[in-house]
């Protein structure tokens, strides 16, 4: 089976500052694949590159085709959408709004209708909440708006950054669950995430980040047993 | 009583033509954070247009308007997008000293394409007035009036329901989200500094039937406009105009109470109140 998303020997970083190093990365259609890695390592400048608001060097090619000279918005066009770090709502807009903005690009007045109809089925609470700002929500609501938003420009890759980040573990469990219902829906996921044990419950592959290179990859169960793995990001000796 | 009531009533009329104008104006900080210096310029274009319109191809004031916006638009579209939007996301300064020398360079072209001489849009109706009770009612500011708060609900709805307003009002609160949704931010900042432009170019058109145009009118224009935005906030159109009316009031009761030549000092006098009164509106955004 061919990459959907395939990186290989990438290297970016801000101005005079490099912060990737030959970074080598693919998602298969279909997948559920995990970048864990911890704080400031550079998880989010490499989902920077993918969606081009940082450039970068080396080979990044979605479904075949060359990233490089695209802009942000065309790259969103082919089907690749960020849940960014932090959720990144529009707080002062109501959550409709906020959907409504996810949809931003899409023409298709019955495509949009029966998108709603799915995140609403997908998180019902948004659904009661569609009038409310979405800065006024808990923690766990905006984060399910955000990737609500995101569900809404329906993606081919959906790019989760640290989706975890601020929640319960119940709230978290519930948005795992989220994550493998969205992937039975056919959508394929990058998720990126410093909490190990909360990626590895959902992944097929994962990818362990440090310092801007890539320092372990495999299969969920054959990093799950990986010593080093062990030791450095599941607490175990 | 009769005459306290007729002050509030041409200040009111008077008000909502400076609630369009603060309007243009906040709309255009709000979303670019951009301080524009030369709003009140492109007020005195507009007015400009709307005067040649009617004076050089007999084309009704009111009439004049759409065509007059239309063309501020595009001006104020190109000006984003191929002048401002260069020092855009550098320091404040920067594009507070564009916009300032933007005003200098379009009161000096004025000058020299419209003369220094004072011009009033003086349709067969501009002196035209009823009675209402004890107060009259001039019929021109009040149409005038009238348009201002057509506009304000009209940019209220176009940017609450329409698919681009969504987007201005996006890229005004998160920038980063909008862009990440394939939000283009040069034309969204492009099209709302054209629409500032545009109501811009309305409010000169109405300014120049109720009171005078110079070349030089866009100082104390800028002044009015910028304390008009911040009294009414920056985010609800309606209240935009509301600031407006109580500028109007004030300079209504001025002009009777203590003396006509001190209206301009007033808009200058409420702007310091204001700096004073309510920073946090100005340094949240800045
Ligand atoms: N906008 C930026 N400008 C300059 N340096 C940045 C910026 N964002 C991140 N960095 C630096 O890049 C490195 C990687 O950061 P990041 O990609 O955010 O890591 P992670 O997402 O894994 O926590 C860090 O050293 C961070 O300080
Ligand atoms: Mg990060």
């Amino acid at each position: 089976m061919s990459a959907l998303l395939e990186i290989a020997g990438l290297g970016a970083g801000y101005g005079e500052a490099p912060v990737l190093f030959d970074v080598g990365l693919e998602v298969r259609a279909g997948e559920i694949v995990t970048l864990v890695g911890s704080n400031g390592a550079g998880k989010t400048t490499l989902l920077r590159a993918i969606s081009r608001t940082v450039d970068s060097t080396g080979t990044l090619r979605f479904d075949g085709r060359p990233l490089g000279g695209l802009t942000p918005e065309q790259v969103f066009d082919l089907g690749l959408v960020q849940v960014p770090e932090g959720r990144q709502l529009f707080d002062r807009m109501s959550v409709e709004d906020n959907l409504r903005m996810g949809a931003y690009r899409r023409r298709d007045a019955a495509g949009v209708r029966e998108a709603f109809d799915r995140v609403y089925r997908l998180f019902p609470v948004l659904r009661e909440r569609r009038a409310q700002l979405a800065g006024s929500m808990s923690g766990g609501e905006q984060q399910m708006c955000a990737i609500a938003r995101a569900l809404m420009a329906a993606p081919r890759l959906l790019l989760v950054d640290e989706m975890s980040l601020g929640l319960a573990p119940v709230v978290v469990d519930q948005l795992l669950e989220v994550l493998a219902e969205i992937r039975r829906q056919g959508i394929t996921v990058l998720l990126v995430e410093q909490d190990v044990f909360a990626a590895f419950s959902v992944a097929d592959r994962g990818y362990v980040m440090e310092t801007g290179r890539i320092v372990r990859e495999g299969a969920v169960a054959d990093l799950r047993s990986d010593p080093e793995v062990r030791k450095a990001y599941l607490g175990v000796h | 009583m009769a005459l306290l009531a007729q002050i509030v009533v041409n200040g009111v009329l008077l008000g909502g033509l400076y609630g369009l104008m603060g309007l243009g104006m906040g709309l255009v900080w709000g979303v670019l954070n951009i301080v524009n210096l030369a709003h009140g310029a492109l007020i005195m274009l507009g007015g400009y247009a709307v005067y040649y319109l009617y004076t050089g191809a007999g084309v009704d004031p009111f009439a004049a308007l759409p065509l007059a916006m239309l063309a501020m638009f595009a001006l104020g579209y190109a000006l984003q997008r191929w002048l401002l939007g260069l020092v855009i996301r550098s320091a404040q300064l920067n594009t507070l000293l564009v916009t300032f020398g933007l005003d200098v360079l379009l009161s000096y072209l004025a000058q020299l394409a419209f003369s220094a001489d004072l011009r009033t849009i003086n349709p067969p109706y501009a002196g035209s007035n009823f009675a209402l009770g004890p107060v009259t009612v001039p019929l021109a500011p009040l149409a005038a009036f009238g348009v201002a708060l057509l506009l304000a609900a009209g940019l209220q709805a176009f940017l609450v329901r329409s698919r681009t307003g969504r987007a201005i009002r996006a890229t005004a609160q998160n920038l980063t989200a909008a862009r990440l949704h394939g939000v283009n931010p040069k034309r969204v900042y492009a099209l709302t500094f054209g629409l500032g432009a545009a109501l811009a170019g309305a409010a000169g058109g109405l300014y120049g039937v109720v009171s005078q145009l110079t070349p030089y009118v866009g100082v104390t224009l800028t002044a009015r406009s910028f304390v008009v935005a911040i009294l009414g906030g920056l985010d609800n159109p309606l209240g935009v105009i509301a600031g407006g009316v109580v500028l109007g009031v004030a300079e209504a009761a001025t002009a009777l109470y203590l003396d006509p030549t001190y209206v301009n000092v007033i808009s200058f006098g409420m702007l310091v109140v204001v700096l004073v009164l309510r920073p946090s509106r100005i340094f949240e955004r800045a």
